[in-house]
């Protein structure tokens, strides 16, 4: 197999002084890996006071080929405690920070516990700046500094660290995924300009990387959040035909399609009935909607008080079971939330106050994990942050939540009757009259949904219009909308969800069915 | 008398003076001359010394023809020194530097005095013995000592004992000893035993392969003499036109299958019947006549200057129009003033073969570094030695035999006669099993590649990334597609106001191309890379008749396929013959390459002189955003310089990266200039 293409120069060196050069010494060794003998571990404490450089080099690279086939076979503490000798026996060895990454990456991903990476990539920030690992355990620090953020302000660390890559390490592999994470890093801050430029430079200067399809999704996703729908689709496009087995071209398919349905084509609501296949009194009072990251339509049955994921056709309990829940929401690892007069239940524990929330009407989790909250007798929301702490956001009286790709969130005001974008940091960016765009206005909002890719759905009552649905734009334009009777539905719809086939999906309470809306 | 002996001499002269100087030949007439016709002693002597001072130190290796002048010229030396009194003792040194060179010579009884011939005959005795020799059957070869010739019936062979084989093709060689004193005369006589028959060849042209049932029997050589004539006459040729014969002996019994194969000729099969076999006999075919072979050749170039080689050998300059060559197999090389064409060829009888010539870069291998040993350097230096085979998009140097990598780099930067040169450097390590493949432009730009010289196919990826050329156009329609669930075909999300003009709908999905089902954009981009000039698309209605398009791309930057020294050195090549956005297309991607090595000083003169007429695509936006991006890596220097190109950029809307259908410039000029507040 062919190894380490050394892309560009470093600079100076020409073609005249290609002769003269050294060949790298960060080049990784590629001796046979030999098994260290019991017995030369025994001795090495005598061993390292050895002053000979050359044997601390050859033991250094012992030790290492020895944790990395411990780790190999699942012998984690062999590993560890081999790679540990390692760090003290040898520490100005070339593999010592080689040593210290593969410690981090233990406890990163075998471990799970991140804060016990932490130390490893110090201490190879701190001392071993100048090696090659150096580059990658600046991404991996700021990886992790980035999700212990639970604010946009707390990212300066994590981009340092990012932008240290870059500068520091031009030419490093870990390159494109540092510029992907800075673009996260400025999406999440808002800075929609400056995150497409960083998704844009990784998948341009690296198209082969790994990273690649992510960024080109993530660019994608950035373009329609600054209105350039038609370079949005482009890209995805363009994903789809560079990528064509990657999950990103998957996620690309289905984003593509809902904007071109929704934004583009608008072809009249329909009725496509009861889904899926026409099934009749399957559930047990459905009242709650919500879609799981991988699309899994999530279904809170209110006489089995439990939440379900419905997984081609089938459905499985999913979270904790509770009586009479308000909201559900669905957690970016795969989970389900539920919220009621109790509190905020998790899949495990005890159920978290909700400090005195008692008319809960949506809720929805942002991007630092902070849960949202809308509760019909607070003229504010209230958000949660992981630890529990809550503050409270200004904004009218929310009778309707939903997250949007912004990082904000929707809310639905019955009291001003208006629909308000609130940005990430709760500040209204669009505001939208109840019947804007309508013939005859509505009075209420029963229910919010979005799809993660800008689109908004309403589910209306009152006023001229009645019970209806309306499908908006990420600027709060009506895309489509029909009245539940122009439908011929007649139940009783408590909550909606967008598909990913550019659908919509009610749930009808009194018929104890899922009605689908093409 | 005279003119007899000299019969056998204008022979020889035929045989073998051409390997000489042939002024020689003239000084020996001279020197022949002055003394038969003007009496000139000393004229004469001066002549044939320096014949003898040319030829007598290669006396060993000399054809027979210059041996016979050699001898003949001591002969007259020694006559002519006989006859003045200072030289008079010099004369028996020549005869017996005569005797030395040939025993077998006799000199000119009627040039020679009688006490010279004397002198002549005891200088011979005290040294050699007659031997006489009898053959049968005659026309074999004699070989005495191991050394072959013809089967004299006399020979003074010198004392002592003598091996002598006599051989001739279908009989068994006979070998005798032969022990030779003083005064002694001796009588050899052979006498063959016949074991099988013997078929004699002509061939036309000489130097055919002779192949016995698929054995290579050897070569046709040389060309017939006379005693040929009464075969070739009633063919219509000339004993001169075919070959000496050639003997096939030892042919055993049963048919056999012979094949003649000649360069540039039509490879000839015959059957051979089972009465040429037996009974033993000795046959001579007619003289067997291959058919030339040959096909033509066309080679042009859009480039100037080339030059064209066919298996190393010239054929003058381009364009080469109809040029009748053999067929067969040939290296195809045009040299540039910058940059060859390569490529294996076979040309086949009677057709023609048209190549149009694009001059490549070229690779000077500049050797394996160092000559530590290791385990496959052998193996590893041969598949070095053969990259070139195996590289379609860059032609090949090999290096030169007995240089050192640093001599070769400094021979290639002093001619530049490549663009690009290839190291290869042991990696030092307690036992070698990595090495470094260094590819750099005589430029600079330098990428480097570590492989296993043990691995399978070490230089696979190396010859994989050298015959990667990234395309900087691709065909279009002036169509945005998206491939959406559940349509009928790709969906048309935007189209030029031409494609409008003709008829496309934009929202609406295209369902045919060239009258057949349009599933995907993947299957449209098919049908675009195989048609020529236009498509007919349908949207599920009449077709409509669009012009494919040459739309541009950049080059993908850090793409672990691609050898960006070798792209570099594509782009320089191809920039000296294009015109146009052609040749603006090539300066931006000349500068991004540029960039992927960090030059951003040399990208932006490549950026900053190139005018695109086109802004939709990859066009000048681009360009402009490009030198804005070299001038931001520059520093704050040039932060005004970056705010400029970045404003230029933004005049251009619809300028894309990448491609047609890759991210706006704009947005991102935007930002940039917004950061640059």
């Amino acid at each position: 197999m062919p190894t380490l293409p050394h892309q560009g120069t470093e600079p100076g060196p020409g073609v005249a002084a290609m002769l003269s050069l050294c060949p790298e010494a960060s080049m990784s060794p590629a001796s046979p890996w030999s098994r260290t003998p019991v017995a030369l571990l025994c001795a090495l404490p005598a061993l390292v006071q050895m002053p000979a450089l050359g044997q601390e080099g050859d033991l250094a690279e012992r030790l290492y080929r020895s944790g990395e086939r411990a780790y190999a076979a699942k012998a984690y503490k062999e590993a560890v405690d081999t790679w540990g000798q390692l760090l003290q026996s040898a520490p100005k060895s070339g593999f010592a920070p080689q040593a210290l990454l593969a410690l981090a990456r233990h406890q990163m991903e075998v471990e799970h516990k991140p804060e016990a990476a932490l130390p490893y990539l110090d201490r190879l920030k701190a001392e071993y700046i100048r090696t090659p690992e150096a580059a990658e355990g600046l991404l991996l620090r700021g990886i992790l500094l980035a999700r212990q953020a639970r604010r946009s302000t707390e990212l300066k660390d994590a981009m340092a660290e990012f932008n240290r890559v870059l500068d520091l390490f031009p030419e490093s592999s870990s390159v494109p995924e540092a510029r992907f994470r800075l673009g996260k890093a400025w999406r999440d801050q808002g800075q929609w300009g400056r995150a497409l430029q960083q998704f844009v430079e990784a998948f341009r200067t690296h198209p082969d990387a790994a990273v690649a399809p992510r960024a080109m999704l993530e660019a994608a996703e950035t373009m329609d959040l600054l209105g350039d729908l038609p370079g949005c689709l482009r890209m995805l496009q363009q994903l789809r035909t560079r990528a064509p087995q990657s999950l990103e071209a998957q996620e690309a398919t289905w984003r593509m399609a809902v904007r071109v349905k929704h934004r583009l084509q608008k072809p009249p609501l329909s009725n496509d009935g009861p889904w899926p296949a026409g099934r009749a009194k399957w559930l047990k009072t459905p009242t709650l909607l919500a879609t799981a990251p991988d699309g899994d339509l999530i279904i809170y049955q209110s006489d089995l008080d439990h939440a379900f994921r419905l997984h081609n056709g089938d459905l499985a309990p999913i979270g904790p079971g509770v009586p009479g829940a308000k909201a559900v929401v669905a957690t970016p690892a795969g989970g389900v939330w539920l919220l009621s007069k109790a509190g905020l239940l998790r899949e495990q524990g005890a159920p978290t106050p909700l400090n005195r929330l008692g008319a809960i009407t949506g809720a929805a989790l942002d991007r630092w994990g902070a849960l949202w909250v809308a509760d019909a007798k607070t003229p504010a929301l209230t958000v949660f942050s992981p630890d529990g702490a809550s503050r409270p956001v200004a904004s009218p009286t929310a009778n309707a939540l939903a997250p949007l790709p912004t990082g904000g969130m929707v809310i639905a005001a019955d009291a001003d009757r208006k629909l308000l974008f609130l940005d990430a940091d709760g500040q209204p960016r669009a505001v939208v009259p109840y019947g804007k765009d309508l013939p005859v206005p509505f009075r209420y909002v029963i229910a919010l949904a979005s799809d993660g890719a800008g689109q908004v759905a309403a589910l209306v009552e009152g006023g001229d219009f009645g019970e209806g649905i309306m499908i908006l734009g990420p600027q709060g334009a009506v895309l489509r909308q029909a009245t539940l009777k122009s439908l011929g539905i007649s139940g009783h719809i408590t909550s909606l969800a967008l598909d990913r086939s550019g659908g919509l999906i009610l749930c009808d309470r009194r018929n104890d069915l899922l009605i689908r809306l093409n | 008398m005279r003119l007899r002996r000299l019969l056998p001499f204008a022979f020889l002269l035929a045989l073998g003076l051409a390997a000489q100087d042939p002024t020689l030949k003239d000084t020996f007439l001279q020197a022949k001359t002055l003394w038969a016709t003007q009496g000139d002693r000393e004229g004469a002597t001066t002549r044939f010394e320096q014949v003898v001072g040319a030829l007598a130190p290669k006396a060993a290796t000399l054809e027979p023809a210059w041996s016979q002048i050699l001898c003949e010229s001591y002969n007259w030396l020694a006559v002519l020194d006989d006859r003045g009194a200072q030289t008079k003792s010099r004369a028996q040194g020549r005869l017996q530097a005569l005797l030395d060179l040939n025993p077998d010579f006799e000199v000119d009884r009627a040039l020679t005095s009688q006490r010279l011939a004397t002198v002549f005959d005891r200088l011979k005795a005290e040294k050699y013995a007659p031997v006489k020799f009898t053959y049968s059957p005659e026309g074999g070869t004699l070989s005495v000592d191991d050394r072959p010739g013809p089967p004299l019936a006399h020979r003074f062979l010198p004392f002592g004992t003598h091996k002598l084989v006599y051989s001739r093709p279908g009989y068994t060689p006979v070998e005798l000893s032969l022990e030779l004193v003083p005064r002694d005369t001796k009588t050899a006589d052979f006498k063959l035993t016949r074991v099988s028959s013997t078929v004699t060849l002509y061939v036309q042209p000489s130097g055919a392969e002779v192949l016995l049932d698929g054995q290579s029997l050897g070569r046709t050589q040389g060309h017939a003499g006379p005693d040929a004539a009464p075969l070739v006459t009633p063919l219509g040729l000339r004993p001169e036109d075919i070959s000496a014969a050639f003997v096939i002996g030892e042919l055993t019994a049963g048919k056999h299958q012979l094949e003649l194969r000649a360069p540039c000729h039509r490879t000839k099969v015959l059957e051979m019947e089972a009465n040429l076999a037996t009974p033993w006999a000795d046959h001579t075919l007619e003289p067997i006549r291959l058919e030339a072979s040959k096909g033509l050749l066309s080679v042009s170039s859009a480039w100037p200057g080339g030059e064209l080689f066919l298996s190393g050998q010239s054929q003058g300059p381009l364009p080469v129009a109809q040029l009748p060559v053999c067929s067969g197999p040939y290296d195809l090389l045009v040299r540039f003033p910058a940059g060859g064409f390569y490529r294996r060829i076979t040309v086949e009888e009677g057709k023609a073969l048209t190549v149009e010539a694009r001059p490549k870069p070229r690779l000077a291998f500049l050797g394996l570094e160092g000559e530590t040993e290791f385990t496959g350097r052998a193996r590893f230096e041969s598949l070095l030695e053969g990259l070139g085979g195996r590289l379609q998009q860059v032609a090949f140097l090999p290096a030169h035999p007995g240089e050192t990598p640093k001599e070769a780099l400094a021979r290639v930067q002093a001619s530049h006669e490549a663009e690009l040169v290839l190291l290869a450097t042991p990696v030092p390590d307690k036992v070698i099993h990595q090495v470094e493949l260094r590819v750099a432009t005589l430029e600079g730009e330098e990428e480097r590649l570590l492989v296993k010289p043990l691995e399978e196919d070490p230089l696979g990826p190396l010859a994989a990334r050298l015959n990667a050329v990234p395309s900087l156009h691709e065909p279009g329609l002036g169509l945005v597609l998206l491939d959406l669930p559940g349509e009928p075909g790709p969906w048309v999300l935007s189209a030029s106001e031409a494609a409008q003009k003709a008829g496309i709908q934009i929202g609406k999905a295209l369902t045919q191309a060239n009258g057949k089902p349009l599933p995907s954009t993947k299957a449209l981009r098919q049908v675009l890379e195989s048609a020529r000039g236009t498509v007919a698309l349908a949207q599920g209605g009449p077709p409509v008749t669009l012009p494919i398009q040459t739309e541009a791309l950049e080059i993908p930057l850090g793409a672990a396929g691609l050898c960006y020294p070798a792209v570099l050195a594509q782009l320089r090549l191809q920039y000296a013959g294009a015109k146009g956005d052609e040749a603006n297309l090539i300066r931006l991607n000349l500068g991004l390459g540029l960039m992927h090595f960090h030059k951003y000083d040399k990208a932006i003169e490549q950026l900053r002189d190139a005018r695109f007429s086109n802004a939709s695509g990859v066009s000048q936006g681009t360009l402009d955003y490009h030198t804005g991006l070299c001038f931001l890596r520059l520093g704050s220097a040039y932060q005004t310089e970056a705010t400029q190109a970045f404003r230029q950029a933004l005049k251009y809307p619809q300028a894309t990266l990448l491609g047609p259908e890759g991210p706006l410039v704009a947005p991102l000029a935007r930002q940039a200039l917004e950061d640059l507040k």
